[in-house]
């Protein structure tokens, strides 16, 4: 099939013929959007309930999300859009967790993570991420997502509010019950002795 | 003041949520994924808004061109230069007068720059003269060739070269398709180096180099050109 020479329709394409498809039409790649939000959802997605493991399946579901709506996505707004698919993503886990009866917090760890760290040192970061997967199984969804972002993720309130799509106010206000919550749960397992020869 | 013991015990237990290490290798894993949904990503959904601009724009450019040679008057002893002004709109040649007798041209300088899309240039079939010019044969619609080779672009884009190549083929033989063809061109010289048959590839690609040297497509062929 040559191109004829009578009758030539020429499109000079921004696009290269060569497929690069995991460069959006934005510029955004999917390399740069799993470099920048790995963590943030790994973390998200485990302050939400799910376990070590199933944060990595889940975060990895996130990102074959994003990389089927790489076109669609606005780059200013990539974390807000990893987000959003984050929380859809956790709640269809933990629809499935509960089928499956089991239970998250309840879980330990599949297995020691290679820090550097000493024995004793690792057993108490495990009771602690252990405890507070308790406490925040205590929460509303809501209460619990703001208090993941601002605790752990150490977002401002603007941040906050932007990534849960309400207002600035509303997300302090939200955040300042979810911390009332959160001390009240923790008094509470607290006062069930809990941690053993913890205060 | 001293601070509150619970306080302190959440401080910690968030602290221990921020250290906890992300399983060695998952990122990797994820971005390894990500990679292979958009290679498996179906027709009808992938890239269309970038990969297929070029296409969309062609097909535009296209319909105008053979709307207008559709529309033209047939009492006009004119070419192109005198054709309606719906081509005129896409392709803003300098009008001659009517004395001057278009000179037969195959180059494109002469049809650059449209003022729709500043990118797009034309090159059509050059005409003597428009009443010894056939009408084109019925053949595929332009919708069916744009599909045609969406479906092409799609195959390649999946790495299938195989199926891009057989759709290229369809084009050619069962559509006969005309007013993409030197998009189709390129996809075939794509595809004949991604299915390895860099020779082919390079011949076709010095060959639409050759006869088309003033399209915009060029540099992308040249590309493809092996030097021996």
């Amino acid at each position: 099939m040559a191109a004829s020479r009578d009758e030539v329709i020429a499109i000079p394409s921004k696009a290269p013929l060569r497929d690069d498809s995991r460069v959006a039409s934005s510029g955004l790649t999917i390399d740069a959007l799993v470099a920048q939000h790995y963590g943030f959802i790994w973390r998200i997605l485990r302050g939400l309930g799910l376990s070590s493991a199933d944060a990595e399946d889940a975060t990895q579901q996130v990102f074959m999300i994003a990389a089927r709506k790489l076109d669609t996505i606005d780059p200013d707004r990539a974390r807000s859009f990893v987000y959003g698919a984050a929380l859809r993503v956790a709640n269809n886990a933990r629809r499935g967790l509960r089928r499956r009866r089991e239970v998250v917090d309840d879980e330990l760890p599949e297995e020691p993570e290679p820090e550097a760290r000493g024995p004793e040192k690792m057993a108490e970061l495990e009771q602690a991420r252990r405890v507070l997967a308790q406490v925040l199984n205590r929460l509303e969804e809501k209460h619990r997502r703001v208090i993941v972002l601002a605790e752990i993720e150490q977002l401002e309130v603007p941040e906050i509010a932007a990534l849960e799509g309400v207002p600035t106010g509303t997300a302090a206000s939200r955040l300042r019950v979810a911390r009332e919550k959160f001390r009240a749960a923790l008094h509470a397992l607290r006062d069930q002795n809990p941690f053993g020869d913890e205060p | 003041m001293t601070p509150d013991p619970i306080d302190e015990l959440g401080a910690r237990l968030f602290e221990s949520a921020r250290s906890e290490a992300i399983p060695s290798g998952a990122e990797q894993r994820a971005l390894e994924a990500a990679r292979a949904e958009i290679g498996r990503q179906p027709v009808a959904t992938r890239r269309i808004s970038a990969g297929h601009k070029w296409l969309a724009a062609a097909a535009c450019v296209a319909l105008a061109a053979g709307a207008a040679l559709l529309l033209r008057p047939k009492d006009t002893k004119l070419g192109i230069s005198a054709e309606p002004s719906l081509l005129a709109h896409a392709r803003p040649a300098p009008r001659t007068s009517p004395s001057t007798a278009p000179q037969p041209t195959s180059s494109s300088t002469s049809n650059q720059a449209p003022p729709i899309a500043p990118s797009l240039a034309v090159t059509v079939k050059p005409t003597p003269s428009l009443q010894a010019m056939p009408l084109p044969p019925v053949s595929a619609s332009l919708s069916d060739e744009v599909s045609a080779l969406k479906v092409a672009s799609s195959a390649l884009g999946a790495g299938d070269p195989t199926a891009a190549l057989a759709a290229l083929d369809r084009y050619d033989r069962v559509l006969k398709g005309q007013k993409l063809r030197a998009e189709a061109t390129l996809l075939k010289i794509e595809a004949l180096s991604r299915a390895g048959q860099v020779p082919a590839a390079s011949a076709l690609a010095q060959r639409f180099v050759d006869q088309n040297p003033g399209s915009p497509l060029v540099d992308r062929a040249r590309s493809f050109v092996v030097k021996q």
